[in-house]
C-alpha cells in the first residue's frame, strides 16, 4: 500500500542516494551520500537496495509525520530518535504507526544522519540517480509540508517484552568523535610540495564553517607548494586534498568540481571520507598515511560487516514477514564477501 | 578525433584507493588528447566491474572505481590493455559540430578584461580580437556542469588564475585561464579571469545530455552589444552546422 511522508520541519534535509557515478564523465560531481557507511546501513536495515533513495538529515532537526504504517531506521550521527514521542534506538529497524510523528533532535557528535523507509520513496532521477545537485539546481527541494511518496507499508511489529530492544543485530556503529583521524594516501602531485608535505601529517586542522558537501576547509599549518607551472585542468578524485589558498586546506568530498587545475597533495581514503561527512565546524582533523592496499583492506572489511548485517537482516524480516512480497530478501544468507 | 597510429606513451598514478591518474606523456599535445580520449571511450565500451567511468581532459584522464569491487592494481592492468587495443580499434569518427556564441565583453559581463589586457600588455580590443579569431576545440567537459573546456585564445602570455576565487560566478561566464579558455554553464565559483558573458543557456537539465557539445566539437565567440545581451533570452546553445 502506498502512502506519504508529509514533511513538518525539514530542517536541513535532502532525498539522496549513494550517488551519480556516471556524472563525473559528463562534468558532474558523483554527489550522493556522504557518508556512505551510514546511508547504506541505513537501506540494509529496511531491506532496501543500498543504491535507494533515503533522506540525508544535516545538522538540524527534523520532522515528518507517515500516512501509513512504515518500517525505518535512522543512521549516523548520534541524536535523539522518537516516534509518536517514544524514545526509540538508532541503527535499528523501528516501526512507524500511520499518523505517528517521526522527530529527529539534538544531531551531536557528528554533522549527518541518514532516514531510510522500508521500500524507499520516490524521487527524480538524473544520470541514474536522484542525489541533488547544487550547482545545476537538480534534485528534490523539501520544505514545511513536502509529501514524499513511499510504496510499502509495514504493519506494526509488536515487542512482546517491554523494554528489550526489538532486534539485536550485531553491527558495530563507526565510533563519531570531534578529534577526527582521517587516513590518507599520497597524492599523484605530492613531489610538488617538497618537504612541506609532511605538515600535512604533524598538524592538527580545524574544521571551517564554509565547509559543506563540495569540500571541508581546513585551517593549519598548510603545505606549500614549491613550483609555479600552470596546471592543466584534469581530474580530481573525491577526497583530493589541495592547497587553493594561503588560509585553507581544502578537502574535496563528494560534491567536488570533477576537473581542476591545482595539484593533489594526498587522497583521503573511501572509509576516510565517512568519518570526514561527521566533522562538525571546529572539530579537529589530523591526518594518518596509510597504502592503497590498506585502505582497500580496510573499505572491505567495512562492507563485509555491512554484508553480515544485510544476512542478519533477511533473515529476521523473512520470519517477521516483512519484504515477502518484494522478492528482495532472501533467507539464504548473502555473499558474505 | 581520429586515432593516432600509435598510442602515446602513458604514466598511471595512484590518486587514492578509488581513481587512478593516467597521463599521456609525449611531446605531441594532439596525439596525447586523442589518446586520453580514445582510452576514455574504449574503457566506457569495455563497462568492466566496478569502474564507474573515466574523465578525460587534455593530457589526463581520471578513472573512479569501486574499490569493493576491483582494485587500483587491477583497473591500472585493465588500463594498459586498453591501451594496447587502441592500436587495432580505432577511434571514432564523428564529424564536429559548430557552435556560435555571442558574447559581451568587459564591464559587468566581464569584470576581468581590463586585467587580462594590462597583464598581456594588449588593449581591451586587441583581447576580444584574439579571442574572437579562431575556432576552439572542445578538448573536455568539466566543473562547473560540463562546462566546454577549450585550449586559450592566442594570447602571449599565460592568464594567472585569480588569487581570490570568487564565490559566485554566474552562468554563461566567459572566463580564461592559464593557456585554457571555458564557458560556465552554471552558477558556480570560480577561479579564472571572467572578460565577457554569453545570453545564451548552455545547460539544460531537463534534457540527457544536459550540454549539447561533446569533446571535439568546435566552438567559435562572436562579440555582441550590451544592448543586444536581452535580445538572446530563453534561448539556448545550439549547433550552428
Amino acid at each position: 500500500m502506498s502512502g506519504s511522508l508529509i514533511i513538518q520541519q525539514p530542517g536541513h534535509c535532502v532525498v539522496t542516494d549513494l550517488g551519480r557515478f556516471r556524472g563525473p564523465r559528463f562534468g558532474l560531481p558523483v554527489n550522493g551520500a556522504l557518508d556512505q557507511f551510514s546511508a547504506r546501513a541505513a537501506n540494509i536495515l529496511t531491506a532496501n537496495e543500498d543504491t535507494d533513495p533515503l533522506l540525508e538529515i544535516t545538522a538540524l532537526d527534523f520532522r515528518m509525520r507517515a500516512t501509513t504504517d512504515l518500517l525505518i531506521a535512522v543512521t549516523g550521527a548520534p541524536l535523539r530518535l522518537t516516534v509518536g514521542g517514544r524514545e526509540c534506538p538508532q541503527w535499528e529497524p523501528v516501526s512507524v504507526r500511520a499518523g505517528e510523528t517521526v522527530a529527529l533532535r539534538q544531531i551531536t557528535g557528528g554533522l549527518r544522519a541518514y532516514l531510510a523507509v522500508h521500500g524507499s520513496v520516490e524521487a527524480p532521477v538524473l544520470l541514474g540517480s536522484c542525489a541533488p545537485d547544487t550547482v545545476i539546481g537538480f534534485g528534490l527541494r523539501l520544505t514545511e509540508g513536502t509529501e514524499l511518496r513511499t510504496s510499502r507499508s509495514v504493519p506494526p511489529i509488536r515487542q512482546p517484552y517491554f523494554d528489550l530492544p526489538l532486534f539485536r543485530l550485531g553491527l558495530t556503529r563507526p565510533e563519531f568523535s570531534s578529534q577526527a583521524v582521517v587516513e590518507v594516501t599520497d597524492g599523484p602531485d605530492v613531489d610538488e610540495f617538497g618537504d612541506t608535505a609532511e605538515l600535512l601529517f604533524t598538524t592538527e586542522y580545524t574544521v571551517s564553517a564554509r565547509s559543506n558537501h563540495i569540500g571541508l576547509r581546513l585551517g593549519g599549518a598548510l603545505p606549500e607548494r614549491q613550483t609555479t607551472a600552470e596546471v592543466l585542468s584534469r581530474g580530481v578524485p573525491v577526497g583530493a586534498i589541495e592547497v587553493p589558498s594561503r588560509e585553507e586546506l581544502l578537502v574535496l568530498h563528494r560534491g567536488r568540481g570533477v576537473t581542476a587545475g591545482y595539484p593533489v597533495l594526498a587522497v583521503v581514503t573511501t572509509r576516510s571520507l565517512d568519518v570526514l561527512a561527521q566533522a562538525r565546524p571546529g572539530h579537529t582533523v589530523t591526518f594518518r598515511k596509510t597504502t592503497v592496499p590498506d585502505a582497500t583492506a580496510k573499505h572491505r572489511a567495512a562492507l563485509r560487516e555491512l554484508e553480515n548485517l544485510r544476512s542478519t537482516v533477511s533473515i529476521v524480516f523473512a520470519l517477521l514477514g516483512i519484504g515477502s512480497q518484494s522478492g528482495r530478501v532472501q533467507l539464504a544468507p548473502a555473499s558474505g564477501g | 578525433m581520429a586515432a593516432p597510429s600509435t598510442p602515446t606513451p602513458v604514466e598511471v598514478f595512484e590518486s587514492g584507493d578509488a581513481a587512478l591518474r593516467v597521463v599521456a606523456s609525449s611531446p605531441d599535445r594532439e596525439a596525447n588528447w586523442t589518446t586520453v580520449h580514445t582510452l576514455a571511450a574504449w574503457l566506457e565500451d569495455a563497462g568492466a566491474d566496478g569502474v564507474h567511468g573515466a574523465v578525460p581532459t587534455y593530457d589526463s584522464l581520471l578513472v573512479e572505481f569501486d574499490p569493493g569491487v576491483t582494485s587500483a592494481r587491477q583497473v591500472r592492468a585493465f588500463v594498459l590493455l586498453g591501451l594496447r587495443q587502441l592500436d587495432f580499434i580505432g577511434a571514432p569518427s564523428r564529424a564536429p559540430r559548430e557552435f556560435d556564441v555571442p558574447v559581451v565583453y568587459g564591464g559587468e559581463y566581464g569584470p576581468d578584461l581590463e586585467r587580462v589586457a594590462d597583464h598581456e600588455q594588449l588593449s581591451v580590443e586587441e583581447i576580444i580580437g584574439l579571442h574572437t579569431a579562431k575556432a576552439y576545440v572542445i578538448r573536455c567537459l568539466g566543473a562547473p556542469a560540463g562546462s566546454p573546456m577549450m585550449d586559450g585564445p592566442d594570447f602571449p602570455l599565460p592568464v594567472p588564475r585569480l588569487k581570490d576565487p570568487r564565490l559566485s560566478v554566474p552562468a554563461g561566464a566567459v572566463a580564461v585561464a592559464g593557456r585554457q579558455a571555458v564557458i560556465a554553464p552554471a552558477t558556480a565559483p570560480g577561479g579564472w579571469c571572467v572578460i565577457g558573458q554569453t545570453p545564451l543557456a548552455v545547460l539544460d537539465v531537463t534534457s540527457e545530455p544536459l550540454v549539447p557539445y561533446v569533446p571535439g566539437d568546435l566552438l567559435r565567440f562572436r562579440q555582441i552589444q550590451p544592448n543586444e545581451f536581452a535580445d538572446y533570452a530563453g534561448r539556448k546553445l545550439e549547433a550552428a552546422r
